[in-house]
């Protein structure tokens, strides 16, 4: 059982790993790329549009140099290269002069390409059966095979990639979030741009040896979703979908062999491209789900307290407008549209943080504090509505509604500027006295 | 004994016009290979340029390129649902692959609205991180549950060799299923496409529209999936559609057109599938020429309506 170290060293696992960990970074970051540039289906054009030149590649090398073998890894990048770029200016005539939409523009050249590659496959079948092999590879990816030879060409791929990113950093940063702006400037945003397209297909071309054509498109995307959840800052965002990239480039080639072991199923090994592309989809769930300020879970959380605020701070104000008199369960719960179950426990939570106190059997009292609160949230929602009313001229019959809302929102610094600028009314619209400042504190 | 063995391009349309004319003085003839790829052929191109008009329209055809990747978890999850092995029948049970289309369709689509909603993901990303997912799931299962990690290429580009008669009678039921709700309800599916709010506003869901829309691509993908494999009948949702829509500007006529262009090619590259075959000796992928006859067929009618758009500019200025 090969230990992690073991990945890094071991002749045989050492090229698979160390390739798709380097693929996975120059992917990565292109891809980060053309996520935010909303372009994040073109990779999946392209590295369709790039099978034809990995089949002639092939065929090139198996006609002219059968024997050399280094050369066929050349050749077949040089073919993919080719094809894509032809794939993408086909694109972008088709979308340019013949006014073609978009998605149906990558989807013809996506199929018209790729089958353009079977048929020249079909061809190799009987001809070639051993090189047709090579060429299955692509489809799947598998970088089982990889020699050190594969990972001397990406490391040289990928140094450039990263080398041309580094140089262009600040023009692509520009024209990815405004290129009008950045064309005003005097930036030549033509020449950038198809910087960054040559960039997104050298990576597509390098990627598909390990993860394959039919994958490709989600290991550009996948760590750049993943990133875009942690951070607003465009460096950070490369940096983390890097560093998710890397790691799912690693636990891919880990996993693929850890899992039948699991299974106990010694003899087989799973396919390295899928492995690494779910690792890295895991870590975009985890990151859609968890994450600090989008993550949906994080987002349930911040809306529940908010819902919960507003209830608790509804009952206080129930009992603040019935003054001193205590309310019973069956009095609160007629006057809020709460479950009678939530209300019991919202009644339990306001009595053991001391906002009320249970009077007798079932019947409950706001305690000092309890009444300061209920008159501050009253004192807003109040004040609110004199705002909307005097300074956004709306009807007074239908500002209750938003004031409703924004009591529980309204900050003290905020209720602060309100009063100064309304000089501290006395009275809301509704001719309804507005709790004074001294009553809160 | 198959009457098209040995003939070139030509010879082959003698061939099947006299063939034709054989079975409709009511004489039996038996199908031979090649009838059966162009029947099979010519369903699935029926079936999915008609549905390919409406996905272009609506600019979605990346949901179609999307499920016919998920289409491969679906079938494997239908294989675990019915407790069979993949390699236990080497041919594929027809009820089966529905179901699993039907499930793929359905939870592709679902799980893309649900990131773009809930999540809010850009939706070309959701598409994107959804059918890779989905697709590498599909791999891994296929995997695990063959014990071999060779996996089939037929799956991405079918074999119109193998294509048995029956395989007729599957893509005759996606045709039905596909024009059948399309001709009852044309006038809906017309206002659905070009204005989807005022549908909504006199009573019609556009949202169930777009998954009957999904589930007919689901069929259609599943009928081609043993003729041409499951991307290529992408070329068959797009090309042909593209290309009708160079000449007209009606829908009726947009379906018909697209179907017709369809049909065309492939006819085309079935009898020079023939013809390379007697002349050179090698079978070449009928799939990928019959896509290939769609590029060029599509490449072609953009030149043609350059040079008609050039010749009708002259006329105008000279008058």
């Amino acid at each position: 059982m090969p230990s992690f170290l073991d990945f890094f060293l071991d002749p045989i696992l050492r090229a698979p790993t160390l390739g798709s960990m380097l693929m996975c970074l120059a992917s990565s970051l292109i891809g980060a790329i053309a996520f935010v540039q909303r372009r994040s289906l073109l990779g999946e054009a392209l590295s369709h549009a790039a099978y034809p030149g990995v089949v002639l590649g092939v065929l090139f090398a198996a006609v002219f140099f059968p024997e050399w073998e280094e050369l066929l890894a050349l050749s077949i990048l040089i073919g993919a290269f080719f094809s894509a770029c032809l794939g993408l200016w086909v694109i972008h005539k088709l979308q340019r002069s013949y006014r073609v939409s978009n998605d149906a523009a990558l989807c013809l050249v996506l199929s018209l390409f790729f089958g353009l590659g079977i048929l020249i496959a079909s061809r190799l079948q009987f001809t070639h059966s051993l090189w047709y092999k090579q060429i299955q590879i692509f489809l799947y990816g598998q970088a089982a095979t990889m020699t050190d030879v594969h990972i001397g060409i990406y490391a040289i791929l990928g140094l450039v990639i990263l080398f041309l990113l580094y140089l262009f950093y600040r023009p692509i940063q520009a024209i990815s979030f405004d290129k009008y702006f950045t064309e005003s400037i005097g930036v030549q945003v033509p020449i950038f741009e198809s910087i960054i397209s040559i960039l997104l297909v050298l990576s597509i071309v390098v990627g598909i040896r390990s993860v394959g054509v039919v994958l490709m498109s989600g290991m550009l995307i996948a760590p750049a979703i993943a990133a875009r959840q942690w951070t607003h800052k465009f460096s950070i965002l490369l940096i983390l979908a890097g560093a998710f990239a890397v790691c799912s480039g690693f636990l891919g080639n880990y996993l693929s062999l850890q899992i039948p072991i699991w299974f106990h199923l010694p003899n087989l090994s799973l396919p390295t491209g899928p492995m690494i592309l779910l690792t890295a989809s895991f870590f975009c769930f985890i990151s859609l789900l968890f994450s600090p300020e989008t993550g949906l879970i994080s987002r349930c959380v911040r809306m529940i307290s908010f819902r919960d605020r507003r209830y608790q701070e509804n009952i206080l104000k129930s009992f603040w407008k019935k003054g001193e008199t205590p309310l019973t369960f069956r009095e609160i719960a007629n006057r809020e549209a709460i479950p009678h179950w939530l209300m019991h426990f919202l009644l339990y939570r306001l009595t053991a943080q001391g906002w009320i106190v249970k009077t007798g059997k079932r019947t409950f009292q706001l305690t000092l504090d309890g009444h300061q609160r209920a008159a501050r949230v009253v004192r807003l929602h109040r004040l609110w509505e004199v705002y909307l009313v005097d300074y956004l001229g709306q009807h007074a019959g239908k500002v209750h509604r938003s004031a409703e809302e924004m009591e529980h929102i309204l900050s003290p610094e905020l209720e602060k500027e309100l009063s100064e600028l309304l000089k501290d009314p006395k009275q809301d619209p509704h001719s309804q006295p507005i709790p004074s400042i001294k009553e809160i504190l | 004994m198959n009457p098209y063995w040995g003939k070139g391009f030509f010879d082959f349309f003698l061939t099947l016009f006299s063939r034709l004319f054989i079975w409709i003085r009511g004489e039996p003839i038996t199908l031979v290979s090649d009838e059966v790829q162009l029947l099979v052929l010519s369903g699935v191109a029926i079936a999915a340029s008609s549905v390919g008009v409406f996905l272009i329209l609506k600019r979605i055809t990346m949901l179609a390129n999307s499920l016919s990747h998920t289409l491969l978890l679906g079938v494997v999850l239908a294989y675990l649902f019915t407790f069979s092995t993949l390699h236990e029948s080497r041919f594929i049970d027809v009820k089966i692959l529905l179901v699993g289309a039907l499930i793929a369709a359905l939870l592709t689509t679902l799980l893309t609205q649900m990131l773009t909603h809930f999540m809010k993901l850009q939706e070309d990303a959701s598409i994107g991180l959804v059918f890779t997912t989905l697709f590498a799931l599909g791999v891994v299962l296929v995997t695990l549950f063959t014990r071999s990690s060779h996996i089939g290429a037929e799956a991405i580009m079918g074999n119109v060799d193998a294509l048995h008669p029956d395989d007729i009678k599957l893509v005759v039921l996606v045709c039905l299923f596909n024009l059948v709700p399309m001709a009852l309800f044309f006038k809906e599916c017309r206002m659905i496409t070009f204005d989807a709010g005022f549908a909504k506003a006199s009573g019609l869901s556009p949202s169930l529209f777009h998954y009957l829309l999904m589930v007919q691509v689901a069929a259609t993908a599943i009928g081609s999936f043993r003729a041409v494999g499951v991307f290529l009948f992408l070329a068959f949702l797009t090309g042909p559609v593209l290309a009708a829509r160079l000449w007209t500007q009606h829908l009726s006529s947009l379906i018909f057109l697209s179907i017709g262009i369809a049909l065309f090619n492939t006819l085309i590259a079935v009898a020079f599938s023939r013809h390379v075959l007697t002349y050179f000796q090698y079978p070449l992928s009928t799939a990928g020429l019959v896509v290939t006859s769609i590029g060029l067929f599509y490449f072609l009618s953009l030149v043609l309506k350059k040079i008609w758009k050039s010749k009708f500019k002259n006329a105008t200025i000279s008058l």
